[in-house]
């Protein structure tokens, strides 16, 4: 339509028609409506249009459902909740925008889980295998110091000390000296060298003793610790010092004490500081003592026999051969009860006493803290790490996992492209 | 035509309240109210859910639910538009979710159960040729005109209920007229000037 012709748009000669036009509009566009046999025929076609669709009719509503929805409306005021029809469609069912959003957010926080752990995951890592250097460095330096016999209250021991043996935790830390917050020794004692013979009358009982103890001066108790045992005659099988700071000092150790001093040691021992818990236990071994000596004899026995026969008899090379093997494996199982004799009586003349030694914590009011300037530094470093490590992590992640995640998307990304195609197909012509 | 307009039911009943003042009553717990809405409003929620659902037993399903979600929000019910706009709105949002449920159905399993091809009462070739015409129309473009012409909703309504700016409404339900009288006058297969002839009596 031309505006110079038509002074208004079609537009308005259907909302005239539609009865939506402005009053201040109505009139005029009517007025040109009487006069202009082109807009005169539009609005006639818009009446074609709206007669021709009030053709397409709809039957009523049956009776039965009206019934039906008036009692589940009845029911719905009662409060009963009413049954959803078959069909039932959640009015609020999430749109694809909020479908959207929701993905997105569930990605983000993916990728924020991601950021976040695995740069703490590869600085474990790091800090791990970095100890386990540590550690293998501090085994060499301290073979040295065990060959000079310096090892803390064992060393002042008047008994030759057995190759110490030093621990290698889970995290790869080394239990020994030379570390600044964590000293641990592990020694293996002297083994009971003794013939069996005063183990051969009277209960064969091991003992065991536990004792935690809270001392106020740490160093003092830890000297007097040591003093204990070189009187005692005992040893540290293994003894661990935290010295961590801000907290209280404290030590854990596995005392071996002689039976027969058992009672004078844990009393000086207990002297130390005040005892905040005491246990003592024991577990008699004399039958199973017993039992292992039987074996030993009987097999020293079966040894000498052939012994004998090897050097008695005569027979084929295969013979001799065999009952070669037959004093190997002897001697094998009698070396073995033999060790396992020595562990037990060992256990019997040894009491293992477990201590744990700590100071009262005071704190310290005069703890020096970095200054401010300092701490925005140290965080400003720690913030810039985290960052790298965080976008490193990502790139890592996205390298280790990419491919996979590319065949995937290859795998179900086909399949799925063709769902959504038909689902949207679908939806237009819904 | 066997649906009645709520404005027709206006013209013979004369009718004692405005709709907005019966969902009032009925959100204050009036059982009166609701029938008197109800019996307003079934033939028309029924017929909008029966011209765009082929089954008619879905479409019956669709109006109940449609009805007791409307009782069930009728205690949160806040009179700032028409009942009118508000019934047609919740239908809609009912009539989309069960689309969805359908396109998803027919995506993974390829049915076409309850084609959304529109089914009318009478089954006579021209009345069949027009939901043809009418289901040729762009999804958009038919809704408007669908909601115009047999919902009666004004231009401002339909706004409100598809989130469309008012101008865009009246284009395109301008273009959906034209498009649908050159459909109905195209030659045959599709009806002929002939039958909007008929149409137009």
């Amino acid at each position: 339509m031309d505006t110079r012709t038509h002074p208004m748009t079609q537009e308005e000669v259907m909302a005239l028609f539609d009865h939506e036009l402005p009053a201040e509009r109505k009139e005029f566009v009517s007025s040109h409506l009487d006069q202009c046999p082109e807009c005169d025929a539009l609005t006639s076609q818009f009446g074609a249009v709206s007669a021709a669709l009030s053709r397409w009719g709809v039957e009523p509503l049956p009776g039965e459902l009206t019934k039906r929805i008036m009692e589940s409306a009845a029911k719905t005021r009662s409060g009963v909740k009413v049954r959803a029809p078959s069909i039932f469609i959640r009015a609020g069912l999430w749109g694809g925008k909020r479908w959207a959003l929701g993905g997105g957010i569930a990605i983000a926080t993916l990728l924020f889980l991601v950021a976040i752990s695995v740069p703490s995951w590869h600085r474990s890592q790091d800090s791990t295998s970095k100890a386990r250097m540590i550690a293998q460095h501090r085994i060499s330096v301290d073979d040295a110091a065990v060959r000079e016999g310096v090892i803390g209250g064992a060393s002042k021991q008047s008994e030759p000390l057995s190759t110490p043996s030093r621990v290698v935790d889970s995290n790869g830390l080394l239990h020994g000296l030379g570390d600044h917050a964590q000293n641990t020794i592990s020694v293996d004692g002297p083994l009971a060298t003794e013939e069996p013979s005063e183990f051969t009358s009277g209960p064969m009982i091991a003992r065991t003793a536990s004792l935690s103890i809270v001392v106020k001066d740490f160093v003092v108790a830890r000297a007097t610790l040591d003093a204990i045992l070189v009187r005692h005659h005992a040893y540290a099988a293994e003894l661990t010092v935290n010295t961590a700071e801000g907290s209280a000092r404290t030590l854990q150790a596995s005392l071996r004490v002689p039976a027969s001093e058992l009672q004078s040691a844990l009393s000086e021992l207990k002297s130390l500081g005040r005892v905040e818990n005491e246990t003592q236990s024991g577990e008699e071994v004399t039958q199973q003592h017993a039992d292992l000596v039987a074996r030993l004899k009987n097999s020293r026995e079966t040894e000498q026999r052939l012994q004998a026969i090897l050097q008695e008899r005569t027979g084929k090379i295969t013979d001799v051969l065999q009952v070669e093997q037959e004093i190997a494996r002897v001697r094998g199982e009698i070396e073995q009860m033999e060790a396992e004799q020595k562990g037990l009586e060992h256990r019997v003349s040894y009491v293992t006493v477990s201590l744990n030694l700590a100071d009262v914590f005071q704190a310290q009011l005069t703890t020096p803290s970095p200054s401010i300037g300092t701490r925005f530094h140290n965080g400003f470093v720690a913030g810039v790490h985290n960052a790298s490590e965080a976008v490193l992590g990502i790139a890592l992640f996205f390298m280790e996992y990419g491919p996979t995640v590319l065949v995937l998307l290859l795998i179900l990304g086909f399949p799925g492209l063709f769902l959504l195609r038909r689902y949207r197909r679908s939806l237009t012509t819904a | 035509m066997n649906d009645t307009t709520p404005k027709a039911n206006l013209g013979k009943q004369t009718p004692p309240e405005s709709d907005e003042r019966l969902m009032q009553a009925c959100s204050q717990g009036s059982a009166e109210a609701f029938s008197e809405l109800f019996a307003r409003y079934k033939q028309p929620l029924f017929g909008f859910f029966r011209r765009r659902v082929a089954d008619p037993a879905q479409a019956e399903e669709l109006t109940q639910e449609t009805f007791l979600a409307v009782l069930r929000g009728a205690p949160h019910y806040e009179p700032r538009a028409l009942f009118r706009t508000y019934l047609y709105a919740i239908g809609f949002k009912i009539l989309r979710g069960y689309c969805r449920k359908v396109a998803l159905r027919a995506a993974f399993w390829g049915e076409r159960t309850g084609s959304l091809e529109p089914a009318g009462h009478d089954g006579t070739d021209a009345s069949m040729l027009l939901r043809e015409a009418v289901g040729k129309l762009e999804r958009t473009d038919r809704e408007i005109l669908l909601l115009r012409e047999f919902e009666e909703l004004t231009y401002a309504e339909i706004s409100e209920l598809l989130h469309l700016p008012l101008n865009t409404v009246r284009s395109r339900l301008f273009r959906a007229r034209l498009a649908l009288r050159k459909l109905l006058e195209e030659p045959a297969p599709v009806i002929g000037l002939g039958k909007l002839a008929e149409f137009e009596g």
